[in-house]
């Protein structure tokens, strides 16, 4: 589900977006030092885009967090769990000393768990949006250029990939791995769960980035400056990634952006299924997850978590939205 | 157009075929064991093996395969403990179920296509809509909330919407029964009253999509010449964009409306389990979890079936849309 | 846009506030005789199983009964069911050789169901009992039924085509577990098993080999319902069984709805348990244990003669335990359901590692984790209260610092294997967190939730630890002291004993109590109970389950059944 949203979203620029050629001999801003004053044009965008970036700094500086905040993700403080398994005092138990309050059961704090989740969902979903991306890019800019039976060939294999169900495959896909890389006493390790998912992602996700480079590529190959090129002689590779990939950022660019809110959102989706990351890994699929019943008992659990995630999102949705406004003066006019 | 259909189908089976060789292979290493699922307590291991071999589980992958395969074209014997003999097209006898899958299927179609095809109206509605309106209204205040609601619809979660409208609707409200499935034939009010909420949760999410490429597409359109030819012959604002503009910005978005509505026949696990209705996707994920291989092969072949499907029927459409479109 | 962000966010913070009232959380008291004391007798006065039975007070006639579960019960063939589920729901399709007339408090009475009294152990050695089959018992096609019918059922239970099912009876007229090898069903349908005989149309004849007193408790199983081998559909009965009890099954929508309505064939005067009330019985599956919970607390028109199933779900236990209005509309009762976290003994052969882990445990944390103290009742001992004969005792009280010295300065590095389900995962890390304060290194392995059952029940299985339930098939130390821990029974799969404890002298003491009369044998049950624990240690006891069930405003006569711990509906009526 998620994936089909970020093409969709990315496809949004495809056609919005003018190829921009370069053009030596004229006297001015480049056509990025256009759009970079537009967007600082854009309050939105960048609010929305401070915003990001704190979350990020953030995420990144977790266990400098956890130094000055005193606690571990993974402290249980059962004493202030009442025998109804939920915690004693107002508002999910937050106090001076537990920010956000603990979870209900195990009695772990949740704000240190969410600044840990922060970094575990960014460095997911940042890490399959630059894999897929890069996928795309290669194989897009292949088939567009190359045509012919190369063109036909990846283009099935776009079709194929989309045809396969993705969280029925992901699902069926996690333990068969998982079983193949780790002995039965093993433990399997974060990093080989985290990057399982990556790859997952990766493999399912690339088709639209290809997709949407492989239609610009078809515009732009008959253009004056790529026959220039191919007429002095440049090499494929030149070609390819010299003289069109430069022509291609903006689309690009955009797309990358809008692709980490639609993995974070995959992300907990996966986690919603059983199949991302498990506990005691903190992550926020995991806890939305499980806070989601919670609403009606304790909605401190609900809120804080449901608040950050959404927030993470919308911040990267509007900056994706303000870049794409900013990168094609057309639809901004 | 008949060289193009008859290309796009043969290259849609070959999509297919490849998809089961796929799905079959694939689940056979995945570390689960339906047949020592299936038997509760007191199981021995020559029973599980007995019953291993009954199944077929024993022989070659590649006859299994071909097995299944010819089930579904021409049927085929299933042995006593799979209920006999099966009809084509046979997509097996689910170890779990005690039933046919085609049975199953055909039980659990018709819920996921009432949640998916009405949803889809309401968001494509909902999105072009909203995309519309806000293009020819650009830059006011209503573009700006229509942005800011479908971006702030394409940021929740679906199991947190579709979880708050239950506890305000149903639980809280009661102004709406719980969540379930009719058929459509038998009570209409009541098919809808049980869907409404999966509707307006998928909508809420998925128009966003198609608010901001409709709008992209509506701003480009309305600047080009066409459409300005046609307001300066005089054409009725309405008109000129009803007729041309939106003609022109529809395209793209029939291709994304396609890709999205194959893919979330295959994939409304999600959708299912918020809202505890159970069909294609949770078959799947329990299948999936249970290791029951026919009924997980027929679920993997079905959403593919929608995928290709809509991917040839777009193709299609967008030749009767955009006479631009040569195909060939 | 700033401002429409933080209207947004303001919006779902307003919403969510509004939700939850913000009231503070305490420590309360609920109600749960967690320590209630059972009683069992086997009726010897045949008035017993003589019907009707009792009319429950302020019960009426009428009305339409709704059950609504998760997940549909995975058989429906008399023969083949043996969940929890399915076995409190075969009573309303389906009658057997023997049932329990129970209070739902833990007093219980075996008595004769289609037969007329609970079995006559003819030569007194238990190798031979016989049943009379009581007049004007029918099926709903108006047939008698006989004890050829009811032979019928039991043949076919040695079919493997038809597995799930119970096979206590199966391996005993065998005496071989693999039974089905010894007699072939599908090669004798018109015979009966070796021992079985009907020598008339009322009398149903059991000859084994070997001494099993336990028979009448194994024949209340609905693997004894009676079937005419004309309605025999083989696998395909398992959608559509043919009733012998007061309701028939009209309709069944696999994996979503079963309607039942009355045999209008049954006769309330055979029956010692059924009191029938409701005309219909409607089973919905689906919601999850947290969206039944939120209907029932609604308690909408269609969810008044509703009880959900799979109990009130944790998260919504504190808003229920809250209210008392709500509250008078659960049952709350301790199961037999015993929790406990199983050593495997081969690969932890050092007695002092297994009495340290034992030290170790928290069990109040335990239970905070496990959803609270209305979902589970902590438990030191290997039997739970419900069993006959139940002695409490605590051989290995809580401290951390007495593991800490029996350890000795050993840092013993464990592998625990829990399933991928989200609550077993908490589980896991409560008891890794808990354990290595002890001074234990432990690894949690997470497999597969659907295989974890399996994969432990394998000898040759590669974990140290496991958190393992057993719930015994009849409320005496024999249906689960010797079944979890006589060593000569371990083989390559299939384990019940996953402890893989295989103690001589334990095993001869099993011999010696099994041999006893039945009501001989419930103290010395207890005590080998705690002998075991005390020398052996082959599990650290958790927690019993506690069933806490919600029900709509109209639902009458449900109780929680002594035997499994489920709601029964044999009493159930709907108020008018």
């Amino acid at each position: 589900m998620s994936l089909s949203q970020i093409e969709t979203e990315a496809a949004g620029v495809d056609a919005a977006a003018a190829p921009v050629a370069p053009q030596p001999g004229m006297v001015g801003r480049s056509p990025g030092r256009l759009a970079w004053a537009r967007l600082r044009a854009n309050r939105t965008a960048m609010v929305s885009g401070w915003i990001m970036v704190f979350f990020v700094v953030l995420g990144l500086a977790a266990p400098l967090v956890e130094l000055v905040y005193g606690i571990s993700p993974f402290e249980q403080f059962q004493d202030k769990i009442a025998n109804n398994s939920l915690p004693l005092g107002y508002f999910g138990g937050v106090s001076g000393e537990h920010w956000f309050g603990l979870e209900p059961q195990l009695g772990r704090d949740i704000f240190i768990r969410l600044v840990y989740g922060l970094r575990t969902s960014l460095f997911i979903a940042v890490s399959a949006a630059l894999l897929t991306t890069g996928l795309g890019i290669v194989l897009g800019i292949i088939s567009g250029y190359l045509g012919g039976w190369i063109d036909a060939v990846i283009s099935w294999v776009i079709d194929f990939a989309l045809a396969l169900p993705f969280l029925i495959f992901a699902l069926a896909i996690m333990p068969t791995v998982t079983a193949r890389f780790y002995g039965p006493r093993d433990e399997i390790p974060v990093p080989f769960r985290i990057g399982v998912m990556i790859f997952l992602f990766a493999l399912f996700g690339w088709t639209g980035t290809a997709r949407l480079v492989r239609g610009q590529v078809i515009s732009l190959r008959e253009r004056e400056f790529v026959e220039a090129a191919r007429a002095s002689g440049a090499g494929l590779f030149h070609i390819l990634f010299r003289q069109l990939l430069p022509n291609l950022w903006a689309p690009i660019l955009v797309s990358f952006s809008l692709a980490v809110p639609g993995y974070i959102t995959g992300e907990a989706a996966l986690s919603f299924l059983g199949i991302g990351v498990v506990d005691p890994t903190p992550d926020f699929g995991v806890m939305i997850n499980k806070s989601l019943s919670y609403a009606q008992t304790d909605p401190a659990y609900l809120i804080f978590p449901g608040v950050v995630i959404f927030l993470l999102v919308l911040a990267f949705n509007l900056f994706g939205d303000g870049l794409r406004d900013a990168l094609d003066p057309k639809s901004s006019r | 157009m008949l060289r193009f259909l008859i290309k796009r189908l043969l290259l849609g089976a070959l999509t297919m075929f490849a998809v089961s060789l796929v799905a079959f292979g694939m689940f056979f290493m995945l570390p689960r064991d339906a047949v020592a699922t299936m038997c509760v307590k007191n199981c021995n291991p020559e029973r599980l093996e007995r019953v291993r071999v009954e199944l077929g589980l024993k022989d070659p992958l590649i006859d299994q395969y071909t097995g299944y395969m010819k089930g579904i074209f021409v049927g085929r014997d299933l042995g006593s403990a799979q209920g006999g003999y099966c009809d084509a097209p046979c997509l097996g006898y689910s170890y779990t179920s005690s039933e046919e899958v085609s049975d199953i299927f055909a039980r659990v179609l018709p819920v996921t296509l009432s949640i998916v095809l009405p949803a889809a109206v309401l968001w494509l509605g909902l999105g072009i809509g909203l995309g519309m309106l806000s293009a020819l209204k650009r830059g006011t205040v209503f573009d700006r909330l229509a942005i800011g609601f479908s971006l702030t619809g394409a940021s929740m979660q679906l199991y947190f919407v579709g979880g708050m409208l239950m506890i305000i609707f149903v639980y809280t409200l009661k102004i709406l029964p719980v969540p379930h499935y009719t058929s459509l034939w038998e009570d209409p009010l009541d098919w809808a009253g049980g869907l409404v909420l999966a509707w307006v949760a998928l909508a809420f999410l998925f128009s966003a999509v198609y608010a901001r490429l409709s709008r992209a597409q509506m701003l480009e359109t309305l600047a080009e010449d066409f459409v300005r030819t046609a307001r300066a012959k005089g054409l009725s604002k309405s008109r000129a964009y009803g007729r041309h503009a939106l003609r022109a910005a529809i395209t793209p978005i029939v291709t994304i409306a396609g890709l999205d509505i194959g893919g979330a026949l295959g994939g409304t696990v999600i959708t299912e389990t918020t809202f505890g209705i159970q069909g294609l996707g949770r078959t799947a994920v329990e299948a999936v979890r249970l290791g029951d291989l026919p009924t997980i092969m027929a679920t993997v072949l079905i959403s593919a079936v929608f995928i290709v499907v809509a991917n040839i029927v777009v193709d299609l459409l967008y030749a009767v849309i955009d006479p631009r479109v040569r195909l060939g | 846009m700033r401002s429409r962000a933080v209207l947004a966010l303001g919006s779902v913070l307003a919403l969510s506030v509004a939700l939850g009232a913000c009231s503070e959380n305490t420590n309360t008291e609920n109600g749960v005789d967690t320590d209630r004391q059972s009683s069992g007798v086997i009726a010897t006065d045949p008035k017993d199983s003589m019907g009707p039975a009792a009319a429950v007070s302020g019960a009426s006639k009428g009305g339409t009964f709704t059950v609504i579960r998760q997940t549909k019960i995975s058989h429906m063939d008399p023969q083949r069911v043996y969940s929890f589920v399915g076995l409190n729901t075969a009573p309303l399709y389906a009658r057997f050789l023997t049932t329990w007339k129970d209070d739902g408090k833990g007093h219980v009475v075996l008595v004769g169901d289609l037969a007329e009294t609970p079995g006559v152990n003819v030569n007194k050695d238990c190798k031979v009992w016989e049943f009379k089959i009581k007049d004007g018992v029918k099926f709903e096609d108006g047939s008698a039924i006989t004890s050829k019918e009811v032979a019928y059922g039991i043949a076919r239970s040695f079919d493997p085509d038809l597995a799930g099912g119970p096979t206590y009876i199966q391996e005993w007229l065998a005496d071989d577990a693999a039974f089905d090898k010894k007699w072939d069903f599908k090669a004798n349908k018109s015979s009966l098993p070796p021992g079985l005989t009907t020598p008339d149309a009322k009398t149903l004849r059991f000859e084994f080999a070997k001494p099993h007193c336990d028979l009448p408790f194994a024949a209340s199983l609905p693997a004894t319902a009676p079937l005419p081998p004309a309605k025999d559909l083989g696998v395909d009965l398992d959608n559509k069984p043919f009733s012998s009890g007061p309701y028939k099954l009209v309709k069944n929508t696999v994996g979503v709805e079963m309607v039942f309505e009355r045999n209008e064939h049954w006769d309330a005067n055979t029956d010692p348990v059924r009191n029938a009330y409701p005309d219909k019985f409607v089973y919905q599956f689906g919601p999850n244990a947290e969206a039944q919970t939120n209907r029932l607390i609604a308690d909408g028109d269609a969810d008044k003669a509703t009880l959900g199933w799979n109990g009130v779900d944790s998260s919504l236990v504190a808003k229920v335990a809250g209210d008392s209005a709500l509250m008078g509309r659960t049952l709350r009762e301790p199961t037999p359901s015993a929790w406990r976290l199983s050593i495997n003994t081969q690969r932890v052969p050092d007695l002092s590692v297994r009495q340290a882990l034992n030290y170790a445990i928290d069990r109040p944390g335990m239970v905070k984790a496990a959803g609270g103290d209305l979902k589970v009742a902590p438990l030191t001992t290997l039997m739970p209260p419900s069993t006959l004969g139940f002695k409490k005792y605590d051989a290995y009280p809580a401290d951390i610092e007495k593991a800490k010295s029996t350890l000795a300065g050993k840092t013993p590095e464990l592998v625990l294997v829990i399933g991928d389900d989200s609550g077993a995962q908490e589980l896991g890390t409560q008891v890794k967190n808990n354990l290595e304060k002890a001074g234990f290194k432990i690894t949690i392995k997470v497999i597969p939730a659907d295989s974890k059952l399996d994969e432990t029940k394998k000898k040759s299985n590669p974990w140290d630890l496991y958190l393992d339930s057993w719930a015994a098939d009849w409320p005496s130390g024999a249906a689960l002291l010797p079944v979890l821990f006589d060593g000569r029974t371990i083989k390559d799969e299939g384990n019940s004993n996953t402890s893989y404890v295989n103690n001589d002298a334990i095993n001869a003491e099993f011999d010696r109590v099994l041999a006893l009369d039945p009501a001989a044998q419930a103290p010395e049950w207890a005590k080998l109970d705690e002998r075991i624990m005390k020398e052996l240690a082959p599990a650290v006891p958790l927690y019993a389950d506690v069933m806490f069930v919600m029900h709509g405003s109209k639902v009458g006569g449900v109780y929680i059944d002594s035997i499994f711990g489920y709601p029964a509906f044999t009493r159930a009526f709907v108020k008018q």
